[in-house]
């Protein structure tokens, strides 16, 4: 587990993005250089109680959630977060999660 | 206008296909259904579009030879939902400037349930990295967010969108080719389980095998009898805002305008609409874009306008009641049915004196919704 998320910053104008991108939609600027983003209010969640394909899904949580910089990324919720709430951001390889701050 | 859809055709669609039935053979019966459909001979044919997402590891030149089809017109698209539309407007353009006299449009998926899950969680690259390890749900769990985000910001309850899926099935009643044609009350759309909150079993496209094909010709070329159906205008839009909106507005939304003046008619001339369906969210967002929701308010549109059945939508029961068979066929299903409509051809589920339909794709769900759509006005050529 990796505290924060991480983005891409716009060297030129400075925006934020995720995922990852090549040019700047903002500015068509080329560099980026890479930042990290801790914190997110949820904004809408699910439950995902079936999976195509899969017969022993065990349901699971995830969410809408708009960042302290200002992106709306989607995570999976490690607690029973709801809409509203502030959370803490974290990554397990490059899947971003989220859990109510401690 | 010298470009006109003449002839339709469609594989029986199954959700689980049987053993030696694959992606080509549903292509193929569909394509052997529009050919006669459009009363014309293979040899006829010089031009093809195709868009699977099981077509794989051949491709559209592959499809040709093994239909054995000689073509000076090739196309192959990857727009999911919208890769019908995307086809008919390239289709229009061939054979109007001369490029083939008669281009065949087809489209057809045969993954099977455990096949589609692999689609959905490799559907592109951020999917790979973010979405899927997640266990998203696929589409489902994406556009289980939207859903939250549409009865917020408009009010809906989730009775609202059982309203789409109940009328949906009636029109399913008369459909012979729908997987789903027993009636679904509003009671049954309520109990159903839910898939990923707030969806439940009948707002989520049941997947099915099969193909769709249309034939693209000059008006001339139609059958003895039957009048051709035009395209009034068509538009279409990819990655209309960089997935950094709230999803509730499609790529529509940034030509809806320009569609109904270049087609010369409004929204409220349109005798039946075929809105990409692959959930009833996204039809309300695609008929709020097109400007036929007044006022947008989207509840009132729900249980007045389809819920009263004053409005004709979806008539062949849309992807949600016939199935879908793959994006690409699916938007293509919708196209046909408007030509059966305006041809005077649905049966028992005519539109009296359809003059005029819209019809529409939408799809490619890159991370947080879709980011292509097109559509198009179509026309009984009298």
């Amino acid at each position: 587990m990796t505290e924060g998320i991480g983005i891409w910053r716009c060297v030129k104008c400075r925006a934020g993005f995720f995922p990852q991108r090549l040019l700047c939609p903002r500015c068509h600027g080329d560099e980026f250089e890479p930042d990290r983003v801790h914190e997110a209010v949820v904004e809408e969640i699910s439950t995902i109680r079936h999976m195509l394909g899969q017969t022993d899904w065990q349901p699971r949580r995830i969410a809408s959630v708009r960042t302290s910089d200002g992106q709306r990324i989607t995570v999976g919720l490690a607690d029973d977060s709801e809409p509203g709430a502030a959370i803490e951001l974290f990554e397990e390889g490059t899947a971003p999660f989220g859990k109510a701050k401690s | 206008m010298n470009a006109a859809i003449i002839g339709v055709g469609q594989s029986a669609y199954t959700r689980r296909p049987e053993p030696g039935q694959t992606t080509h053979t549903f292509i193929r019966d569909a394509v052997v259904a529009a050919l006669r459909d459009a009363e014309l001979d293979a040899r006829d044919i010089q031009g093809m579009a195709v868009a699977s997402f099981s077509l794989a590891p051949d491709a559209a030149v592959d499809l040709a030879w093994k239909l054995g089809l000689s073509l000076r017109w090739l196309l192959q698209d990857t727009n999911g939902g919208s890769s019908a539309m995307n086809m008919l407007g390239h289709a229009l353009r061939g054979v109007e400037t001369g490029a083939a006299s008669a281009i065949l449009v087809v489209g057809g998926d045969a993954t099977g349930l455990g096949g589609y899950a692999k689609v959905a969680a490799n559907f592109n690259i951020v999917t790979q990295l973010h979405l899927a390890p997640l266990g998203h749900g696929g589409p489902n769990g994406v556009y289980a967010l939207v859903t939250s985000r549409q009865m917020k910001k408009y009010g809906l309850e989730k009775s609202d969108y059982g309203q789409l899926a109940v009328a949906q099935r009636a029109w399913a009643a008369h459909n012979p080719y729908a997987v789903y044609r027993m009636p679904l009350t509003m009671e049954e759309y309520l109990a159903a389980p839910l898939v990923a909150d707030p969806l439940s079993r009948y707002d989520c496209v049941p997947v099915v095998a099969g193909a769709q094909a249309i034939i693209v010709a000059h008006p001339d070329r139609s059958p003895r009898g039957r009048t051709p159906v035009r395209v009034r205008a068509h538009r279409a839009s990819f990655n209309h805002d960089n997935q950094e909106g709230d999803g509730l507005q499609t790529g529509i939304s940034t030509f809806a305008g320009e569609l109904w003046q270049a087609a010369g008619v409004g929204p409220q001339d349109i005798d039946v609409a075929s809105i990409y369906d692959d959930y009833p969210t996204m039809v309300l967002a695609q008929l709020n874009d097109l400007g036929m929701v007044p006022g947008s308010d989207l509840a009132r549109f729900a249980r007045r306008d389809v819920g009263e059945r004053r409005f004709p939508l979806n008539t062949w029961g849309g992807m949600l009641s016939a199935g879908q068979p793959g994006g690409p066929a699916g938007g293509l299903n919708g196209i046909s049915e408007a030509v059966l409509q305006l041809q005077h051809r649905a049966g028992a589920r005519q539109v009296k004196d359809a003059r005029l339909a819209v019809a529409t794709g939408y799809g490619m769900t890159m991370y947080r919704y879709g980011g292509t759509a097109a559509a198009a006005v179509l026309e009984r050529m009298e």
